[in-house]
């Protein structure tokens, strides 16, 4: 979606860079259907169905992605249903996740639902992440 | 006097803490198990307030649909249709697509159509397009390139504002072809 060249999804970005990222929030009132695409923080109390692009993607206890998402950091809290393509994932306890995550590192709490799989991927397929691959579910 | 230390002693037995604390020391125990968990749910209760607005920062670009019971604030770029109780599109906002609200409040950039029972025109509003409103406040700086009509609320409007909003669903994300789909079985059956 981005025509610039996207960053990689292992390095965080500068500090310089945060300033001017500042975080997203979805409410929960809030649904959301479509792409939504950033460099900096989104926080997800709503529903979104789509894809989602970021840095570090936050999906609250009251949200719910349905769709991909690709981002440098993944913390799940709610329920996803869907790919994840994360250097780092980490499910809470109050996590419901059904589908795919490839990551490098993985974080499961205690008591967190996972229904599917989680490959492992190198670093250097997040360095040369671009899109995900189309596959069937 | 006998009935009177009877009493007594009763009396003091239930005033006396140590038998209230028992339970609560009891239950201190599953509580400090518990412990490692709570800290979770506490920050997470502590930012419900902020959870109930909804922030699209600059530096996200949202391609589709939104919707909300509560409100919206946009600093970023959204690419369709919005609809919330109040709607702040901010100085360096972008929207395309028509924005729906009891209150939209304008200081960026909408190439599109508003439709709102009260909507304010910031000196740095930028509209492209028709503004559907009750109540408009413009101000001194503010650009409009569309109509103003006073009709949002009025019967008239809102039996030409359902085939509207019908028509932005379908041209939204993935919704032409469920809406193609519809009008064929619909026709189909007729």
């Amino acid at each position: 979606m981005v025509a610039s060249p996207r960053r990689t999804l292992v390095k965080p970005p500068s500090e310089k860079d945060l300033a001017d990222l500042p975080t997203s929030h979805l409410g929960r009132k809030l649904t959301v259907k479509g792409v939504l695409d950033t460099d900096g923080e989104i926080h997800v109390h709503g529903i979104v169905f789509g894809r989602i692009n970021a840095d570090r993607l936050v999906v609250g206890k009251a949200g719910y992605v349905e769709g991909d998402i690709v981002a440098r950091d993944v913390h799940i809290e709610g329920r996803l249903s869907g790919r994840v393509f994360a250097f780092n994932v980490t499910l809470d306890a109050s996590a419901d996740v059904t589908g795919r995550v490839f990551h490098h590192t993985v974080t499961i709490a205690k008591g967190a639902r996972f229904d599917g799989r989680m490959p492992w991927r190198p670093v250097n397929y997040f360095e040369t992440f671009d899109q995900p691959p189309e596959t069937q579910p | 006097m006998s009935v009177f230390t009877r009493n007594d002693k009763p009396e003091t037995n239930p005033g006396a803490a140590p038998t209230p604390p028992q339970p609560p020391v009891q239950q201190g125990r599953p509580q400090a198990t518990a412990q490692p968990l709570s800290p979770a749910p506490q920050p997470q209760a502590a930012s419900h307030g902020a959870i109930s607005v909804s922030v699209i920062s600059k530096a996200l670009k949202i391609t589709g649909q939104l919707e909300s019971t509560e409100d919206i604030q946009i600093e970023g770029e959204v690419d369709g249709d919005v609809h919330a109780a109040s709607v702040k599109v901010g100085a360096n906002a972008k929207v395309k697509g028509t924005v729906y609200g009891d209150i939209v409040e304008l200081a960026g950039s909408i190439d599109g159509r508003i439709e709102a029972r009260k909507v304010v025109l910031t000196s740095t509003a930028h509209m492209a397009g028709d503004v559907i409103h009750q109540d408009i406040t413009i101000q001194s700086g503010a650009y409009i390139d569309g109509h103003c009509k006073p009709e949002f609320g009025k019967t008239g409007s809102k039996s030409a504002s359902k085939p509207a909003s019908a028509s932005a669903s379908t041209t939204s994300y993935s919704g032409s072809s469920l809406g193609t789909d519809k009008a064929n079985g619909s026709a189909a059956r007729a």
